[in-house]
C-alpha cells in the first residue's frame, strides 16, 4: 500500500465515523420532532397515548390538509414574510452602520454605552409589554404591522448591533488601511472591502433576526386581533390544543408546517456562510 | 483632539438610528416600569394611579424571603450548568463540522437547528407531554420495555431540574452552534497548518489557536445568553409550575419565584417594583462577574 | 474622511429604510361613519360555538355587521386595551369569573343599561348571581357549566355507578390494577379539587373575598380526598387524565363537557351521572360552575349604546340559549329554554342542568385571581409532596392573605 492510499484510507475511515457520530446525534436530537411528525401523521386525536410508535398505525394525511385548508395558514405566511423581510432588512440597516461604528471609531461613551447595552438583556421582556403598549398607542400603532416591526426590530438592532460588533473587531484594520492606501472611496470601502468581509456574521445576524420574527407570539398575539392579522407564530399559538378546544394532530402538523420554510432558508444561506476572509477578502 | 470630536460626531450618527431605536423599545420600558414602581397602579385604581412614594419597594421586600434565596441561588447553578454545557457542546459539535472535507455537513447542520426552528412553547409541550408524561412519555414508555420501574420525571426536584435543563439546552444549541459555527470560519487556518506542523494536538490546537481566536467574536452572543439563561421563564414554568399542571417540584428560579408571589396579584406598582430589584440584583450579578474575570 | 462619508451613507441608507417601512403597511384605525355599524366581540371559545352565536347574530346585518373576534390571552389583553377606543372589543363572551377585576379596573359597563331589568327576572337566579358584583350585574348570561361525574359503561354498568364517595373508594381500591384506575381526576388543581371542599363546607374564597384554606372544614376535605388521590395517576393534568379516560384505561372521571365529544369519537359507551355524596356530610361533591355571557366594554357603551342594546336583545333570544347549548354541550342560562324539547330531551345538557344545582358559581371578586396559584400549590404540597395537610393550608392561608393584601 502507497503511502497516498493509506492516506485515502484514513481519511474515509475518519468520514465514515464521523457520519454514524452525527447520525446519532441528529437522531437523538430530533426525537421530540420523530414525535410530532408521528403525532401529526396519525389518525387518533391525542398527543399522548399508551401505546406510542414512531410510525403511525392510522396513517393520514388528513391533518396537513385540514393545516391548508381550515385555517388560513397562507395569510399567515404572508405576514409571517412581511414582517420578517421588513424586521430583518431595517434591523441590519441600523445595526451595521452601529457595529461599524462601535468596532472601528473611538469615541466618547463608547464604552458605557456598550456595556449598558448588554445589561439591559437581563430586563425580563414579558414586563415590557405593558410598557411598549403605552409607547405605541398614542402613535396609533395597536394592531398594526408598523407597531410590530418597531418592536422586532428595536429588539433585534440591540441584538445586531452586539453580534456583528464582536465580529467587526475580528477583522484586521490593516486590510482596510491598505485599500484607504490604494485610494479606495469612501463608499467602496464599506461596500467592497467591509461588508463582504463580515458577511458571515451579517448572514448569521439575519437568520437569528428572521427566526426570531418567525417564532415570536407574545406580541403577535397581544397586539394583533383577528386571525387575519395573525402571524404564523401566533396562528399556531392560537391553534394550541388546550383541554376545551383544539386537536393536537393538527397543531403537530401545523407547527411542523411552520419551521419548514426556515429550515429551507438556513439551508440555502449556508453556502453563503463561509468567510469573506478567506473567500477573497485578501485579495482587495 | 478636532479629529476626536469629529469621530464621536460620525460615530453617533451612524449609531443613531439603532440607539434611537434601543430606546424606545428596550430602554423606555425599564424606565416606564420604574416610573410605575412608584405608583398604586392596581386593579382598583388601573387608569387612575397616583404617586405612593416608595410604598411598593417597602412591600417588595416580602417577596425576598428565604424562597426568593433559594430561587436566586438556584437560577445562579442553573445559569452557570446551562451555560458550561452549552458552550463545552457547541464548541465541540461546532469543530467537527468545521472538519475540512467533511462533506454533508450542511444537511446535518440543518437538521441540528430544526429545534430552533419551531416556537419555544411548542417544542416545551413536546418534551413534557410526549417525552416526559409519567404515563405516556417516551421515556417510560422505553423504561418499561427495559424491564424497569418507570419514574416521575417532573416530580422530583433533582430529576425535574435536570429535565429542564435538558430541553433548555435543546433549545439553546443550535443558536450557540450557528454562533460557533460562525466564529469558527473566520478563523485563519494558515494558523493550524503550523501548528500542526508544530506537532500540536486537538486539544492544544483548541485551547491555544482556536479558542483565543473565537472569543471575541462570541462573546456578545455568550454574554447575551448569559442573561437569557438567567431570566429563562419559559421552559421552567411550563415544565413543572403551570397552573392547572403543577408537577410538584419545586423549582422555582427568581422569575417564576417573583411571578407566583407578585404578578398574579394585578397590582402592577407592586409587580414593577420587584422587577426592578431583580434588574437590580441582575446588574449587581454581572458587575461582580465581570470584576472577577477581568481580576481571574 | 472617505470613512466618515461612508457611514454617513449607511445611515442615509438605513433611515430611508425605516421611512419606507413605516409608510407601507399601515393602519386601519379609520373612525367609525355612517353606514351599518359593527361591533366586535371577542371570545375564547371553540369555532362551533363562535359559528353557532355568529349565525345568531348575523339576523341584524345589514344595520349592525357583528364580528366574533377569537382572541387569545383575551383576559391579559383586555386589562391592556379596555379603555382604548381604538384598541378595545366592543363587548366580549367569558365566564363570568373576572368580572370583578375589570368593574374594579372601570372597564366594564353594566348590562342593565341596555337591557330592561324584567328582562333578567327570567335567567335561572344562580346565573344572574354570578354576573353581579357589587349590586351591578355585569353579565349577560348564555349558559353555564360545570364539571360532570362520567363514566365508561364497558367497565361500570349503570347500578355499579357510585352514589357516595365511599363507593366510589371501594371501587377504586378493587378496579385500579394492571394500568387501569377505578377513577381519576385532575386531583391538585383548585377547578376540580373545590367539588370536594365544598361538600364538606370548606371554600377557597367566599364572597367577602376571605380565603378558607385553612379552615377547619377545608382542612377535612383535604384529608379525606388524600386517600383517593393515592388511587391515581400522580401526575393529575389534563391531558394525562383525560387520555386515561378516553383510552379506556379509566373507568369513570370528573370532567367538563368538553370532554364528552371527543370521548364519543373514540368510541367509549358514555355515562353521565349525578355527583357522589360525601358519606361523612351528605352533601355531594359540588363543583364550580362557570357562566358564560356577554359582557359591555364602558368604551363602546355611549358610542354604540343602540347598536348594543339590539345585540343584547338578540342573545335574550330562546333560540340563542339553545343553539349555544347544543353547540357546547352546556345549560342554557335562561329559564325558558327548557320548554323547548330539544333541551328537556338532551341527556347531557339536562345532566349539567342538574349538576349546577348544587354547584357553586366560581367566586367573581378580583381576589380570586390569586387563589388558583395558591389552591393549587397547597394541594400539589399535600397531594404529591405528602406534605402535612394542616401547616401546609396554613401557610398556605398565610400566602393567599399576604398576596390579596399586595392586590391593594
Amino acid at each position: 500500500m502507497t503511502r497516498h492510499q493509506k492516506r485515502m484510507l484514513k481519511q474515509a475511515a475518519k468520514q465514515i465515523c464521523l457520519h454514524i457520530l452525527f447520525i446519532v446525534i441528529c437522531f437523538v436530537t430530533l426525537i421530540p420532532i420523530l414525535y410530532a411528525l408521528s403525532v401529526s401523521l396519525n389518525a387518533d386525536n391525542s398527543l399522548v397515548s399508551s401505546d406510542f410508535r414512531f410510525i403511525p398505525k392510522n396513517f393520514t394525511l388528513r391533518n396537513y390538509v385540514a393545516v391548508f385548508t381550515e385555517e388560513p395558514v397562507m395569510l399567515w405566511f404572508k405576514n409571517s414574510m412581511t414582517l420578517a423581510v421588513v424586521t430583518v432588512v431595517i434591523s441590519l440597516a441600523a445595526a451595521i452602520p452601529a457595529a461599524y461604528a462601535f468596532s472601528r471609531m473611538r469615541f466618547k461613551g463608547r464604552k458605557p454605552i456598550l456595556k449598558q447595552l448588554v445589561l439591559l438583556y437581563s430586563f425580563p421582556s414579558v414586563l415590557s409589554m405593558f410598557a411598549i403598549y403605552t409607547l405605541l398607542r398614542p402613535l396609533g400603532l395597536i394592531n398594526s404591522k408598523v407597531g410590530l416591526i418597531l418592536i422586532y426590530t428595536g429588539t433585534m438592532a440591540e441584538f445586531g448591533l452586539l453580534n456583528m460588533k464582536g465580529y467587526f473587531d475580528t477583522i484586521p484594520r490593516e486590510i482596510e488601511e491598505a485599500a484607504e492606501i490604494d485610494g479606495a472611496s469612501g463608499i467602496q470601502l464599506v461596500t467592497r472591502i467591509v461588508l463582504p468581509l463580515a458577511r458571515p456574521s451579517i448572514l448569521v445576524t439575519a437568520v437569528m433576526i428572521l427566526i426570531y420574527v418567525w417564532n415570536e407570539y407574545l406580541f403577535a398575539t397581544t397586539f394583533m386581533t383577528g386571525a387575519e392579522n395573525y402571524t404564523l407564530a401566533a396562528g399556531l399559538y392560537s391553534l394550541q390544543a388546550t383541554e376545551m378546544s383544539g386537536s393536537w394532530p393538527v397543531f403537530a402538523a401545523a407547527s411542523l408546517v411552520v419551521s419548514l420554510p426556515i429550515l429551507i432558508v438556513f439551508f440555502a444561506v449556508q453556502r453563503h456562510m463561509t468567510s469573506g476572509l478567506t473567500a477573497g477578502g485578501v485579495k482587495g | 483632539m478636532k479629529k476626536n470630536k469629529k469621530e464621536t460626531f460620525w460615530a453617533y450618527l451612524c449609531s443613531a438610528p439603532s440607539l434611537l431605536l434601543i430606546l424606545l423599545i428596550v430602554v423606555f420600558p425599564i424606565l416606564y416600569t420604574a416610573y410605575i414602581s412608584f405608583t398604586n397602579m392596581n386593579v382598583y385604581h388601573w387608569f387612575n394611579f397616583s404617586f405612593v412614594g416608595l410604598k411598593n419597594y417597602k412591600d417588595a421586600l416580602f417577596v425576598f424571603d428565604s424562597g426568593f434565596l433559594a430561587a436566586l441561588l438556584r437560577t445562579i447553578l442553573w445559569t452557570v450548568l446551562n451555560m458550561v454545557l452549552q458552550l463545552v457542546i457547541a464548541f465541540v459539535l461546532a469543530s467537527l463540522l468545521n472538519i475540512q472535507d467533511f462533506k454533508g455537513r450542511r444537511v446535518y447542520k440543518t437538521l441540528l437547528m430544526i429545534p430552533w426552528a419551531m416556537p419555544g412553547y411548542v417544542s416545551i409541550l413536546l418534551w413534557k407531554n410526549g417525552i416526559f408524561n409519567s404515563q405516556f412519555g417516551l421515556l417510560n414508555q422505553w423504561m418499561q420495555k427495559l424491564g424497569l420501574a418507570t419514574v416521575r420525571w417532573l416530580a422530583n426536584d433533582v430529576s425535574a431540574f435536570l429535565c429542564c435543563t435538558v430541553v433548555n439546552l435543546w433549545l439553546a444549541l443550535p443558536f450557540m452552534i450557528m454562533i460557533m459555527d460562525g466564529a469558527l470560519q473566520a478563523v485563519d487556518h494558515s494558523c493550524y497548518e503550523s501548528a500542526i506542523l508544530d506537532g500540536a494536538n486537538w486539544f492544544q490546537r483548541a485551547y491555544f489557536i482556536t479558542i483565543p481566536a473565537i472569543r471575541p467574536i462570541i462573546a456578545p452572543s455568550v454574554l447575551i445568553t448569559v442573561f437569557t439563561t438567567f431570566k429563562q421563564f419559559d421552559v421552567v414554568y411550563l415544565l413543572t409550575q403551570q397552573a392547572g399542571a403543577k408537577t410538584g417540584a419545586n423549582i422555582h428560579t427568581i422569575l417564576t419565584y417573583a411571578y407566583e408571589n407578585a404578578f398574579i396579584t394585578n397590582n402592577y406598582g407592586y409587580s414593577s417594583a420587584v422587577s426592578i430589584l431583580i434588574f437590580a440584583i441582575l446588574i449587581l450579578f454581572s458587575m461582580v462577574t465581570s470584576r472577577k474575570a477581568k481580576e481571574g | 474622511m472617505k470613512r466618515l462619508i461612508a457611514g454617513f451613507l449607511s445611515v442615509c441608507v438605513a433611515v430611508s429604510l425605516l421611512m419606507t417601512g413605516c409608510s407601507s403597511g399601515g393602519t386601519d384605525n379609520t373612525a367609525q361613519t355612517d353606514g351599518p355599524v359593527t361591533i366586535t366581540i371577542w371570545h375564547d371559545k371553540e369555532d362551533e360555538v363562535a359559528q353557532a352565536l355568529q349565525t345568531e347574530l348575523d339576523t341584524l346585518a345589514p344595520d349592525i355587521v357583528v364580528k366574533l373576534e377569537k382572541k387569545d390571552g383575551l383576559t391579559d389583553s383586555l386589562k391592556m386595551v379596555g379603555n382604548d377606543p381604538n384598541s378595545a372589543p366592543d363587548m366580549y363572551f367569558f365566564a363570568h369569573d373576572k368580572i370583578g377585576v375589570y368593574a374594579e379596573m372601570g372597564i366594564l359597563a353594566p348590562i342593565t343599561d341596555f337591557v330592561d331589568k324584567s328582562t333578567l327576572n327570567q335567567y335561572i337566579p344562580m346565573t344572574i348571581e354570578a354576573a353581579t358584583y357589587k349590586g351591578e350585574v355585569y353579565q349577560l348570561p348564555i349558559y353555564f357549566e360545570t364539571l360532570l361525574y362520567m363514566y365508561n359503561r364497558r367497565y361500570m354498568s349503570d347500578d355499579e355507578v357510585p352514589s357516595t364517595t365511599e363507593e366510589l373508594y371501594k371501587y377504586m381500591q378493587e378496579n385500579t390494577k394492571g394500568g387501569h384506575y377505578g377513577f381519576v381526576e385532575q386531583h391538585s388543581t383548585a377547578y376540580y379539587a373545590a367539588g370536594w371542599l365544598h361538600a364538606f363546607g370548606g371554600y377557597i374564597l367566599n364572597e367577602n373575598g376571605k380565603p378558607g384554606l385553612d379552615d377547619e372544614n377545608t382542612i377535612k376535605a383535604l384529608e379525606y380526598h388524600k386517600k383517593f388521590v393515592e388511587l391515581m395517576p400522580t401526575e393529575g393534568e389534563y391531558s394525562t387524565v383525560n387520555t386515561l379516560f378516553r383510552e379506556g384505561k379509566a373507568h369513570s372521571t370528573i370532567g367538563g363537557p368538553w370532554l364528552v365529544p371527543t370521548a364519543r369519537e373514540s368510541g367509549i359507551d358514555l355515562g353521565i351521572a349525578p355527583m357522589p355524596t360525601v358519606d361523612e356530610t351528605g352533601n355531594k361533591i359540588a363543583p364550580y360552575s362557570g357562566v358564560q355571557g356577554i359582557h359591555v366594554l364602558k368604551v363602546a357603551a355611549e358610542r354604540k349604546h343602540d347598536a348594543i342594546a339590539k345585540v343584547l336583545q338578540v342573545l335574550t333570544n330562546d333560540s340563542v340559549g339553545i343553539a349555544m347549548a347544543k353547540a357546547s354541550g352546556c345549560a342554557p342560562a335562561k329559564q325558558s329554554c327548557y320548554d323547548d324539547p330539544v333541551i328537556s330531551g338532551d341527556d347531557m345538557v339536562m345532566a349539567m342542568y342538574d349538576t349546577a344545582q348544587d354547584a357553586v358559581p366560581m367566586p367573581n371578586v378580583p381576589e380570586m385571581d390569586v387563589m388558583w396559584t395558591v389552591t393549587e400549590n397547597l394541594l400539589v404540597d399535600v397531594n404529591m409532596s405528602g406534605k402535612d395537610v394542616r401547616s401546609s393550608a396554613q401557610a398556605a392561608q398565610q400566602q393567599a392573605e399576604s398576596l390579596i393584601k399586595q392586590m391593594q
